[in-house]
């Protein structure tokens, strides 16, 4: 019986402490790319996707050291959620709650063929 | 000065949504798209970030108090799931007009349902889908008094919380609103649980887009990160202020910023 509050206990520090390392990131991402002057924002009036793994593979050929750690922020955030869920599959497995478990890897599947259509349009 | 005044009007989005129990996406994107003339799917791409970060806070908080039912998260969360899906496959498809009057739409009923005055429901049946997977549960209320509740309609709520998925990938917004009200309306579900619940559950929704978005280039970091790092500072404000903040008066003009901001972005859907 005790697991339970463990572990809803551990996932609540979890995500305070993945907010606060991702800030931390995001933050310095911030310092490091700030423009003074100018509006850093014109060139985003029309909209042009550039897929992540150009962008990251230009920012590191070009040693933009600011926003790859703009990038592993974002990362960091994003993926918050996803091992929350992780994290609630394995409480209701060691509470013997199956088909709860296997809704939160439903969950867990859904966000990755989520994920996935990013690659494919 | 540009950067500045974004990270200072996140700030300002943070603390008023901690106030209100808003999500900063209502706000953050009719001010990169009006103020900032930011092409309309960056700013939403940009809003669910902070969704994630400010979502992922509070639900903390809520799971350490006991407000979220974690059994009746996780099977929502296949219905948000499924429309955050559904809503990013339309969005790579529909012209930003339609997101314009689609956002503008949303900020109208929001600012109608910000009317409502709040109330308890109360179910006296559980759903045998609740019966059998035990989402029946309780809480602590503010006399210290445990109060138990049993929840209904749960296919239509999982059926809700699809659309609220799909509004939240079209938007970048949470869709809290929405959830919230289906969870109360339809499942009567108490409201403290129903917002907890639904903060819990605005974070996974948020990600499953907002990881599809990183990989097709629309999270743009130099957009994304002043306004995450803004809406966490001002959320952390926003809960250290609020008790001291006249909250009844605040709710009462954003009541009325928000309807003319719906009609600026309705009328830009138009004009575009």
């Amino acid at each position: 019986m005790n697991t339970k509050p463990n572990l809803e206990i551990k996932i609540s520090w979890f995500l305070r402490i993945g907010v606060i390392v991702a800030g931390f990131l995001l933050l310095a991402g911030v310092i490091s790319t700030f423009k003074f002057s100018g509006n850093p924002f014109f060139v985003f009036q029309v909209y042009d996707k550039i897929p992540l793994q150009i962008g990251l593979l230009h920012h590191l050929k070009h040693q933009q050291w600011g926003m790859l750690l703009s990038y592993t922020g974002l990362i960091v955030l994003i993926t918050l959620p996803i091992i929350r869920v992780i994290l609630t599959a394995i409480l209701f497995i060691r509470q013997k709650e199956y088909h709860l478990a296997c809704i939160a890897i439903v969950v867990l599947l859904g966000l990755m063929v989520s994920f996935s259509l990013g690659f494919e349009i | 000065m540009y950067s500045l005044l974004l990270i200072g009007i996140s700030i300002f989005a943070g603390l008023l949504g901690s106030i209100l129990g808003l999500g900063g996406g209502i706000i953050v994107v009719p001010a990169l798209t009006i103020f900032f003339g930011v092409d309309i799917r960056y700013a939403i791409a940009a809003s669910l970030i902070s969704i994630i970060a400010t979502s992922s806070g509070a639900a903390a908080g809520f799971l350490r108090d006991r407000l979220t039912n974690l059994r009746l998260a996780v099977l929502l969360e296949v219905g948000t799931v499924l429309g955050a899906m559904f809503g990013f496959i339309i969005s790579s498809k529909i012209e930003s007009s339609v997101l314009f009057l689609l956002f503008g739409g949303f900020l109208l009923f929001s600012s109608i349902m910000m009317l409502r005055k709040k109330s308890d429901s109360h179910s006296n049946v559980d759903h045998p889908w609740s019966q059998k997977l035990k989402l029946a549960s309780s809480y602590t209320d503010e006399n210290e008094k445990l109060i138990f509740y049993k929840v209904a309609n749960v296919p239509f709520g999982v059926a809700a919380m699809t659309i609220a998925g799909m509004l939240s990938a079209l938007l970048g917004i949470g869709s809290g609103i929405f959830k919230v009200m289906a969870m109360d309306n339809a499942m009567k579900i108490p409201m403290k649980v129903s917002s907890a619940t639904s903060n819990f559950m605005i974070g996974v929704t948020a990600s499953a887009t907002a990881g599809a978005f990183l990989l097709r280039g629309d999270i743009r970091p130099e957009i994304a990160c002043p306004v995450s790092v803004g809406i966490i500072v001002g959320s952390w404000l926003g809960a250290r202020l609020m008790p001291k903040m006249p909250a009844i008066l605040i709710r009462r003009i954003f009541i009325v910023v928000l309807a003319i901001v719906s009609i600026q972005m309705i009328l830009r859907g138009l004009k575009t």
